[in-house]
């Protein structure tokens, strides 16, 4: 009996299905598994953690992903009553609250689960695909594991690869047998009884953003940022400038790239001002001579211990937080140096201010806006999902129903995991 | 506390502001794109974002006595790139609104002009004034024979009305206005740093007058927006069938009282066929601008006021009435050419007597904030 034939038959009103695994669809499973109700994860992606997964440091305590994900993924691998799929999605829902009939597409992975990720099929393989995990900031062969703490920890191969020389390569390599390169989408139904709509959030994309100056080589966003500061990033974890790999020794936040903005995004995207703070002092870390320049409209520092880290960052002297949003972004295109520009409205005088690189405080998008969910899931103006706590059976948390940071997503998870326990315990 | 002042808002200028175009006014939350996106504002204390709290403040003075809302071209680059949907543009658009009526005088003028009730009364003062003139006269019916305007319409008495009206009510009224308005803009540059030079020294003044007269010829300001480029092309043919309108008077007034040589001129007359270009020019340019004016920018960004469709419906109305007048004199259909004559001296009335009270003050005010700049060190000229 396959895993799917087993979530079938288990599969049964009382059950709960969290659709997307980062860290709020983590939460939501895990609050409602361990009170004793079975819980099937899906997650498009080959890996759990979401955009977690993705930071060098994350706040409250600015551990790396490592320490929060670790200890989740061990409590979903010793409770039985989760089930995780990754490379899933969301075909269709029908039914209602109490009682929905869900199918799921499972899509190759072509390594199955004899995968010792001994690396391999990886060195046989020649072809360089693009890294989304680190924004195409660099390539990973056709055979890869997502990341260094992937769960499930197993290879991928890509779909772009399969058919290709390459692929046979792979096979050969694979002492273990853990290739499969037949494997077909597959579709799974399942019953459950409520669904949580983890679906998280991507970033705004930069390129939108006209006077901001993403096509240069070293503007980056945020969670490039984040990547290029990883360990496990495409440097290694060492912040250099894109175009020459140079050190840094000036830095340009540009803060509300996008958001807060009816061009863009109308809505604050709550996270933007810490992780600016945040990496400024991961560049601070690496270069103490460094100087780094914040320009904000205003720093949203919610709570008192966001407030307090704000206070220490701003004590800095190398740091500068300059109250004006920049508008304009040129480079001069033999030194590929950064200008960006803005008022400071302080003072009222224009900054003109010359800088290694810069840094896109790009906001969140939800990432299923503009999509069409099945089951008739509702949206905000803006992408977000709408919860209709009144109807229940259905409801959205973290990043999928507002912009939120990483405590806020597991609070409001363990809401929603109630939410849904209530919905398939009173039916 | 010697730094500090306190804020009196003044909620009647925020009101009249909001009334003149300025409606989205309090959605601006400071961020400053606007200064940053601005391609002409100065890169010392650039323009709109400090206005944009002066308005918001109801800090009348702070708008009405500011050279830089003049210095503001109407690109509305600033409203393209507004987060908040605040058009900053239509903002300053609607300052230079109340800056015209605050140092109108008479001071009822300054109300009574831009205020879109009274439309026909603007009207109706020249159009009293003229039938009881030709009433006196005997002048009020259709002359007989070959269409001259001077038969209906005696020049003499045209020029009874507008001679005293541009060498008297122009002067004194625009002037006592413009003595104002350039001690206000000095006083504030000076006050906040803007002018490099405090004192006022004419002819140094008139240096500056001169140097910017190139700029606004070749209406490089203009030339410089972006959002706003399609402006640039009507508003110059506007200027210069103007400028190509005033000559003809000039010509034609020497032609009459010292050379004795009375019209109609022949059409191949070259000071005629420059008369008939700008003619052409006027209402190729208004027709336009008003297209432009209605060009959907999003959000009624770039629309105007009652304040800015007046002079386009003036200067159209103008163009129109006065070629109309030309060429049913040439068809010869005197029922249609008389009545239209006495309609485009209305028009010419209002665009004289009401200068310095409308939208067309901004020639003569934004030219003169221009050469302060300049003078006052803020802006290099061309």
């Amino acid at each position: 009996m396959t895993e799917e034939q087993k979530a079938e038959d288990q599969a049964k009103t009382g059950s709960i299905l969290v659709v997307g695994g980062g860290i709020s669809g983590l939460t939501a499973t895990l609050e409602a598994a361990e009170v004793g109700y079975e819980v099937f994860l899906v997650e498009q992606n080959p890996y759990l953690g979401g955009r977690v997964a993705q930071l060098k440091h994350y706040f409250p305590k600015l551990c790396p992903p490592t320490c929060g994900l670790e200890i989740n993924f061990k409590r979903i691998k010793d409770n039985p009553r989760i089930k995780t799929f990754t490379l899933a999605e969301v075909e269709s829902v029908s039914g209602g609250p109490g009682s929905y009939d869900v199918s799921i597409k499972l899509n190759p992975r072509y390594v199955n689960e004899k995968c010792t990720c001994c690396g391999e099929c990886e060195k046989a393989c020649t072809i360089e695909i693009p890294n989304a995990f680190n924004f195409d900031m660099d390539t990973t062969k056709g055979a890869y594991l997502p990341h260094n703490m992937a769960f499930p920890m197993r290879y991928v191969i890509s779909p772009k690869i399969v058919g290709t020389d390459d692929a046979k390569r792979c096979v050969e390599a694979c002492k273990y047998d853990a290739i499969d390169l037949d494997m077909q989408p597959k579709t799974m139904n399942l019953k459950v009884g409520a669904i949580i709509w983890a679906t998280g959030w991507k970033p705004y994309d930069a390129s939108k953003i006209d006077n901001l100056g993403f096509q240069y080589q070293n503007v980056i966003t945020n969670m490039m940022m984040e990547r290029l500061a990883a360990i496990n990033g495409p440097t290694g974890g060492k912040i250099q400038r894109p175009s020459d790999n140079k050190e840094v020794s000036s830095i340009a936040f540009v803060q509300c790239a996008g958001s807060r903005d009816e061009n863009h995004l109308p809505y604050c995207s709550y996270i933007c001002c810490m992780a600016s703070l945040k990496q400024a002092t991961y560049v601070r870390e690496q270069y103490p001579e460094a100087k780094i320049y914040i320009f904000y409209i205003d720093v949203r520092a919610p709570g008192q211990r966001y407030e307090k880290f704000y206070k220490k960052v701003k004590a800095d002297e190398n740091v500068f937080l300059i109250k004006g949003k920049v508008a304009e972004v040129t480079e001069d295109p033999s030194s590929k140096d950064i200008t960006v520009v803005a008022e400071n409205a302080v003072t009222g005088e224009k900054v003109s201010q010359t800088v290694d690189m810069a840094v896109l405080a790009t906001g969140m998008v939800p990432s299923v806006a503009g999509a069409k969910l099945p089951g008739g899931v509702t949206f905000d103006p803006d992408g977000f999902i709408i919860s209709d706590l009144a109807q229940g059976g259905m409801f959205a948390t973290g990043c999928a129903a507002k912009p939120l940071d990483v405590v806020s997503s597991n609070q409001h998870a363990t809401g929603m995991a109630l939410k849904a326990i209530q919905t398939v315990v009173n039916g | 506390m010697a730094d500090s002042k306190r804020v009196e808002p003044d909620l009647k200028f925020v009101k009249d502001l909001k009334a003149m175009g300025a409606d989205t006014l309090k959605k601006c939350y400071q961020c400053a794109t606007c200064s940053v996106v601005c391609p002409i504002s100065p890169e010392e204390r650039p323009f709109p974002r400090k206005e944009m709290i002066a308005a918001q403040w109801g800090l009348q003075d702070r708008l009405v006595g500011n050279m830089d809302v003049w210095l503001c071209h109407y690109c509305n680059d600033c409203s393209t790139y507004c987060p908040r949907g605040a058009r900053p543009g239509d903002v300053l658009n609607a300052a230079r609104a109340l800056a015209v009526r605050a140092y109108a005088w008479p001071a009822c003028l300054g109300r009574i002009v831009p205020d879109a009730r009274y439309w026909w009364l603007l009207f109706a003062i020249p159009a009293a004034i003229f039938l009881v003139i030709l009433g006196a006269a005997g002048h009020l019916h259709i002359p007989e024979g070959e269409i001259e305007f001077a038969k209906f319409f005696p020049t003499i008495l045209v020029d009874s009305i507008f001679v005293p009206l541009a060498v008297l009510w122009i002067p004194i009224t625009f002037g006592i206005g413009i003595k104002r308005f350039m001690n206000e803009i000095h006083t504030n540059a000076v006050a906040d740093g803007r002018a490099k030079r405090k004192d006022i020294v004419l002819p140094d003044f008139l240096r500056s007058l001169v140097c910017v007269v190139p700029t606004i010829l070749r209406h490089s300001k203009f030339e410089q927006c972006t959002q706003n480029k399609d402006r640039y092309i009507p508003h110059l043919l506007v200027l210069f069938s103007f400028l190509g309108l005033f000559i003809v008077t000039n010509v034609f007034f020497v032609a009459l009282y010292i050379l004795h040589s009375p019209g109609p001129y022949s059409q191949l007359n070259p000071v005629k066929i420059l008369a008939n270009a700008s003619a052409v020019a006027l209402i190729l340019g208004a027709v336009w601008l008003i297209n432009n004016r209605l060009k959907d920018r999003g959000e009624n960004v770039g629309r105007g006021s009652y304040f800015d469709w007046s002079l386009l419906i003036l200067v159209l109305g103008l163009g129109v009435t006065g070629l109309l007048s030309e060429l049913t004199r040439l068809v010869h259909l005197p029922a249609i050419a008389y009545p239209m004559y006495f309609v485009h001296l209305v028009f010419v009335f209002c665009l004289f007597a009401y200068l310095p009270f409308g939208k067309l003050a901004h020639l003569v005010y934004r030219t003169l904030a221009m050469a302060y700049s300049h003078y006052s060190g803020r802006e290099p000229c061309e």
